[in-house]
């Protein structure tokens, strides 16, 4: 463990248990494809945040290693953005969602430690994302991700989310949902 | 022996390629998108001919500075000279053909060989070897085993491209007066324009060709494909194509531009009113540039594609290559392309827009490659792959009364310039070499510089 991890304070066992009651909750949403549901947990102030992944060397590595926020991403959204997205899977006009691509999200390796202020909260973990789509296609995303909640009553608001994919090329078409 | 790259001898002809591709009449077969040795002539006859986009300047600003890239199926690194020039080099090996660079891109003072030490300067030089005594041993002449270099390099308005070549008309020949619309996305702005940073890559399973269509010339496709992204980005459907008074569909040696002239139906899409506010703002400075024409260009309802596979849209400003891995596959490159003058919260917004668009995550895209993988797969069918494919809509639409340079057809809503597209490409593919290209042709070749 680095110095940077040792600052970091584990929640109890208890609020572990509600975060991830939470996370899988949020990826059964998904799951179903109840868009609509999914983005009333994201905070006003959300940014959800995938960088495209650079394969350089060592030597050459850009503000955040592999990404830079300067740089191209597959998201970089706030609230509105995401919106639209939404909205454009609740089109009868989205042909390529019909027949629906199927969705199985993956959580694991979850580490939650407080965030910087109380209301705050630090989750690290790995997703999964096993698409397919019509017959016989399967495009499957891991990755990890790091994840700022707000405790919002009893439950909670996304307010950052980073996803790091580790390739730098995707393997299929298109990312067609959210991880 | 220099260090450009031998050229490859021509194999023969594929015969029969007229029965799968007759223009004249109006159609093509999904046998072009398949077929695995109609796939290795296209490598040979198209992409080791033609010359090929390979990055913007922007990307390689100092000395060492490179991208990696590829050239059809071949490897190569663009890497920035110490005279200000560009070099594209091989990127394998001369000793054993190992890969000399892994990354996508960086700033280096020369490449090292993982496998047996071999050294070369940005110049592409050997310099040195691992256990260097020994090839001295054999009279080991290194002036000779630099890396490879393509035949020819050069560069218009920012947008750098080579050719294997060196038979291949110059670049300015090879474009023609299709720079004359290019210059309303690539040089609207004093200054030109640059890359954002990074470059997005993906994977389709669809012919390269396609893709390359889609961009050459088919409007068509998007009020219907894209009606969904439309909807959710506008809150309606796409500008309704048809009601435009005027639109064109312009060609040459199979590249194509379509486009209407409404100023920001393709930047509208990107639901950001501060981008169209942008595009209007420079509007009367691209008419003093440019000319009124033109300045209605930079960001209206449009597509392109430079021949055989570097495409862009004005407006979204994504700039992308489809490049070939096998018959049934492409790695698409995506980029950015912003005005270099414009103001950094400019900047962001298109970085963000064209990505929220078109890209993997984009909202149009996403429409797209369902599409194009479906157009390419069902030709796996031997039955259906023979099966006529329709492409022959504004048949009479060719202007022959127009100042507008290139071949002009009136309409963006017509198959003018994909007919042009699989014409040239069945041109390369019936021709041994340069010189049996016929030239087809007929408009203004002139354009003021």
């Amino acid at each position: 463990m680095n110095s940077k991890d040792q600052q970091l304070t584990p929640v109890s066992m208890e609020m572990h248990y509600k975060v991830t009651g939470f996370l899988n909750m949020e990826y059964r949403l998904l799951d179903e494809e109840r868009f609509s549901e999914w983005l009333t947990l994201m905070a006003d102030d959300i940014h959800y945040w995938m960088p495209g992944i650079e394969n350089r060397r060592r030597e050459n590595l850009l503000s955040e290693g592999f990404y830079d926020p300067n740089h191209m991403a597959f998201f970089d959204d706030n609230i509105t953005d995401l919106s639209r997205r939404v909205a454009r899977f609740a089109q009868p006009s989205a042909w390529a969602e019909n027949p629906a691509t199927r969705n199985v999200h993956t959580l694991s390796n979850v580490e939650v430690f407080e965030g910087e202020s109380e209301s705050e909260l630090l989750v690290y973990s790995v997703f999964q994302s096993v698409r397919s789509r019509g017959q016989d296609e399967e495009y499957v995303i891991f990755g990890r991700r790091r994840d700022l909640l707000v405790k919002s009553g009893d439950s909670f608001k996304i307010r950052k989310r980073l996803i790091l994919m580790p390739n730098a090329t995707l393997s299929c078409k298109n990312i067609n949902t959210f991880l | 022996m220099s260090n450009l790259i031998k050229t490859i001898d021509t194999t023969d002809c594929l015969e029969g390629i007229e029965s799968v591709c007759d223009i004249e009449g109006g159609r093509i077969s999904g046998e072009i998108f398949y077929d695995q040795k109609i796939y290795e002539q296209e490598l040979e006859k198209v992409f080791a001919r033609c010359w090929l986009f390979v990055g913007h300047e922007s990307q390689i600003k100092k000395t060492g500075d490179y991208i990696t890239t590829t050239m059809g199926e071949d490897e190569v690194i663009v890497i920035r000279q110490k005279s200000g020039g560009v070099k594209v080099l091989l990127n394998a090996c001369p000793h054993r053909g190992n890969k000399v660079c892994f990354s996508e891109s960086g700033s280096t003072r020369g490449f090292i060989c993982n496998y047996h030490g071999w050294s070369f300067n940005v110049e592409g030089n050997l310099i040195g070897q691992h256990e260097s005594g020994i090839y001295e041993d054999s009279n080991f002449d290194k002036s000779k085993w630099g890396l490879k270099e393509v035949a020819k390099v050069d560069s218009y308005k920012g947008l750098i491209f080579a050719t294997f070549d060196p038979d291949s008309p110059t670049l300015e020949e090879y474009l023609g007066p299709m720079t004359w619309y290019l210059d309303s996305l690539f040089d609207n702005q004093e200054g030109g324009t640059e890359f954002v940073g990074g470059c997005i890559r993906s994977t389709y399973e669809c012919n390269w060709k396609i893709a390359a269509e889609n961009f050459v010339g088919d409007i068509l496709h998007a009020g219907w494909t894209h009606d969904s992204a439309a909807r959710a980005m506008l809150g309606g459907s796409v500008a309704k194509v048809s009601d435009f008074d005027e639109s064109y569909s312009v060609n040459w040696n199979g590249h194509g531009y379509e486009f209407a002239l409404d100023t920001v139906g393709n930047v509208a899409v990107l639901g950001d009113s501060q981008l169209n506010k942008y595009l209007h703002t420079i509007k009367p400075s691209v008419a003093e540039r440019l000319g009124e024409f033109r300045s209605n260009m930079i960001g209206s309802v449009s597509s392109c594609t430079i021949f055989p596979n570097f495409s862009f849209l004005a407006g979204q400003n994504t700039v992308r290559i489809w490049q070939p891995r096998g018959p049934n596959k492409i790695e698409l490159f995506t980029w950015v392309v912003v005005n270099k003058s414009a103001p950094q919260d400019i900047k962001d917004r298109w970085r963000k827009g064209a990505m929220m668009t078109f890209s993997p995550t984009g909202v149009f895209e996403m429409d797209d490659g369902e599409n194009w993988e479906y157009c390419t797969k069902t030709a796996k069918g031997k039955v259906t792959a023979k099966q006529d494919l329709f492409i022959g809509l504004g048949m009479d639409t060719y202007l022959e009364d127009t100042d507008l340079p290139a071949n002009v057809y009136k309409g963006q809503l017509n198959e003018a310039n994909s007919r042009a597209f699989y014409q040239r490409w069945q041109d390369l593919l019936q021709a041994k070499s340069w010189a049996e290209v016929p030239n087809r042709n007929k408009g203004k070749a002139e354009v003021e510089k």
